[in-house]
């Protein structure tokens, strides 16, 4: 099933988007919810390039998340600096970190490169907790708010109410980064390699260099949702390490189904609904997610796309006797 | 510092390192899966054992196969639901799922044994031997031994008993297996069981040296994964060796650098020999 959007429908489905927080009543608790959606949402897509086109579990996302959160409360709260350079910085210093990833892991396949990226972020987490520089077990506090003021253009932000635009425009040109990633050359030579290895390496595509590229794009996606979520909470400490983010980009990544442009974002919004709106405090929320993620892999892998798509096929598909009589 | 305190620390932590990573050993060598709720299989055994004791009274020697029963109970569950991705052997949905679980039984341990530290005492844990300016305790005596036993045990019923060989022709081929009639699915069933019944013990014998927490079998995931990659991907006496090898390099790192970086060092030694041998110090399939 292929969505072809078509520009008139994009655009009014642009417009609705904007303005469905004020839609759905506008209170602040809808305005932070939709704020956290978008960040998250962002946040996975890093993730889904690499699940999703690539075919690897990647578990050291977490660490590209907490680069841009940490990159951004230093900058800021240290040095002064604004929302735009502490983006350049987050998607630099995200850039540099995929390298190095991307060089350690260049010859590790399947489950010894997920473990080590798994190791990457528990230990992140050990070093964040630790480390003075990123505030130890406090974390960094008092960030500034959200102003930016370039060429005659202010723009202030105090409350999750005026951060949405910001949210808003973040996912925007993720989306398209994505939708241009999977029609582009990288993009095809990353499924080449992802559905048949030898194929690839036939048709003179470099796995190892298509790798390091794509996670050269994903990286800076999944911190620029660290940054924009500095800004938000305020404040940034290990937390931003912790398996929660984890299991959140995982689950929204293969909940709604793989390849399809917005499933990350409607994964994210089912999750989120759950947690902000129909929430049995934590620990039940932490069995749900993990039980989400465990029966969609084991029992529905398509995920619930492919459950539906299953599903009306099998509804389509007539009877032996109507079969026959249609002859 | 003192030296001889130290290898003795070493000793003692090498083992249980080596200990926790027993079942990852024969899970990895056998059935080539993984685990990622291994740690907190850890943490579900410490307090289960920590349970037993403190809220039913049992005695410390029946706390222990309590909670290796509930981690078999666990294995059991998990490998059911994950039988159609064993069988495809899908090793990325393995691994996530396994995520998945590790989740689920945190939140699980959090509802029911709540957030707060518990402190987990056994008779052997109380009891302290001073030799002249060394310490330790009856339960450090208790790991070393067990874990000895337990490497023993598992080197001899791989190599000589019939359950030890179905599951080494399975690591080997597991299509050949099953055209010599072996049933494939006990093996991974028995091996998950293994690895449940072996992560539980080795929380009942170390958890006790530190606090328990229910957020706690993260690094316990690194450990294991360094010990049985150090060790040779499957082999039982290089999980051994590694183990020990590893906790000499633990009990010296922390006293001459920083015991807040242990896992850290851990982890960059591991890399090093990834980035130099990036399969492992790999042996045969069912390696020795």
């Amino acid at each position: 099933m292929k969505i072809d959007l078509g520009l008139p429908f994009a655009l009014a489905a642009i417009v609705i988007g904007y303005f469905l927080p004020s839609l759905l009543g506008g209170s602040s608790a809808i305005y932070s919810a939709f704020l956290l959606i978008a960040i998250f949402a962002v946040m996975s897509y890093g993730l889904d390039l690499i699940v999703s086109d690539m075919g690897e579990v990647s578990l050291a996302h977490p660490v590209f998340f907490a680069v841009g959160a940490y990159t951004t409360a230093i900058l800021s709260v240290r040095h002064g600096v604004g929302p735009a350079g502490t983006l350049l910085a987050t998607i630099g210093v995200s850039l540099l970190f995929a390298v190095a990833m991307g060089l350690i892991t260049l010859r590790l396949r399947e489950f010894v490169f997920s473990l080590v990226t798994y190791s990457v972020a528990v230990v992140a987490l050990t070093v964040a907790q630790n480390w003075n520089f990123l505030g130890g077990s406090d974390g960094i506090t008092g960030l500034p708010a959200f102003e930016i003021g370039l060429f005659g253009f202010e723009f202030s932000a105090m409350t999750d109410r005026e951060l949405w635009p910001v949210g808003f425009l973040l996912l925007l040109v993720t989306l398209y980064v994505v939708a241009a990633f999977r029609r582009s050359r990288l993009g095809h030579a990353a499924m080449t390699v992802h559905l048949n290895q030898k194929l690839a390496i036939m048709s003179g595509i470099d796995p190892q260099r298509t790798r390091m590229y794509v996670f050269l794009v994903s990286a800076p996606i999944t911190a620029s949702a660290g940054w924009l979520y500095a800004y938000q909470r305020a404040y940034v400490s290990a937390d931003v390490l912790s398996a929660y983010f984890l299991l959140l980009m995982l689950t929204a990544v293969v909940l709604i189904g793989r390849r399809v442009l917005l499933a990350p974002l409607l994964g994210v919004t089912v999750i989120l609904f759950q947690e902000k709106f129909m929430s049995f405090g934590g620990y039940i929320d932490r069995i749900i997610l993990g039980c989400a993620l465990i029966v969609v892999l084991a029992f529905i892998p398509g995920g619930l796309i492919g459950a539906f798509r299953t599903l009306r096929q099998r509804l389509r598909r007539p009877s032996p006797k109507q079969a026959l009589e249609a002859r | 510092m003192n030296v001889t305190q130290q290898i003795l620390n070493g000793l003692v932590i090498g083992h249980s390192y080596a200990l926790i990573a027993i079942g990852w050993t024969v899970l990895l060598g056998v059935a080539k899966l993984v685990n990622f709720a291994h740690g907190q299989m850890y943490m579900l055994g410490a307090f289960v054992t920590w349970s037993a004791i403190s809220q039913f009274g049992l005695p410390y020697f029946l706390a222990i196969p309590t909670a290796m029963i509930v981690g078999v109970a666990v294995a059991f569950l998990m490998q059911r639901v994950m039988l159609g991705l064993t069988l495809k052997q899908d090793l990325v949905s393995i691994m996530i799922v396994t995520l998945g679980f590790g989740h689920v039984l945190h939140g699980a341990a959090g509802l029911i044994f709540g957030s707060t530290g518990k402190l987990l005492d056994t008779p052997f844990s109380l009891r302290d031997v001073y030799y002249e300016d060394l310490w330790f305790t009856h339960q450090d005596i208790l790991i070393v031994v067990v874990t000895v036993l337990v490497f023993l045990m598992l080197k001899l019923a791989l190599d000589r008993t019939t359950m030890g060989r179905y599951a080494r022709m399975v690591a080997e081929d597991p299509d050949l297996a099953r055209l010599d009639g072996i049933d494939v699915r006990k093996v991974y069933f028995g091996v998950f069981a293994f690895q449940g019944a072996a992560v539980a013990l080795a929380a009942a014998m170390v958890a006790p040296r530190t606090p328990i927490l229910t957020s706690m079998g993260f690094e316990e995931v690194i450990i294991t994964f360094a010990v049985v990659v150090l060790g040779g991907i499957g082999s039982v006496w290089g999980s051994y060796v590694a183990g020990v090898a590893l906790g000499m390099f633990t009990a010296f790192f922390g006293a001459l650098v920083s015991p807040a970086y242990t896992t850290a060092a851990m982890f960059v030694v591991l890399l090093t020999l990834l980035v130099l041998r990036p399969g492992g110090l790999a042996v045969g399939p069912g390696g020795r």
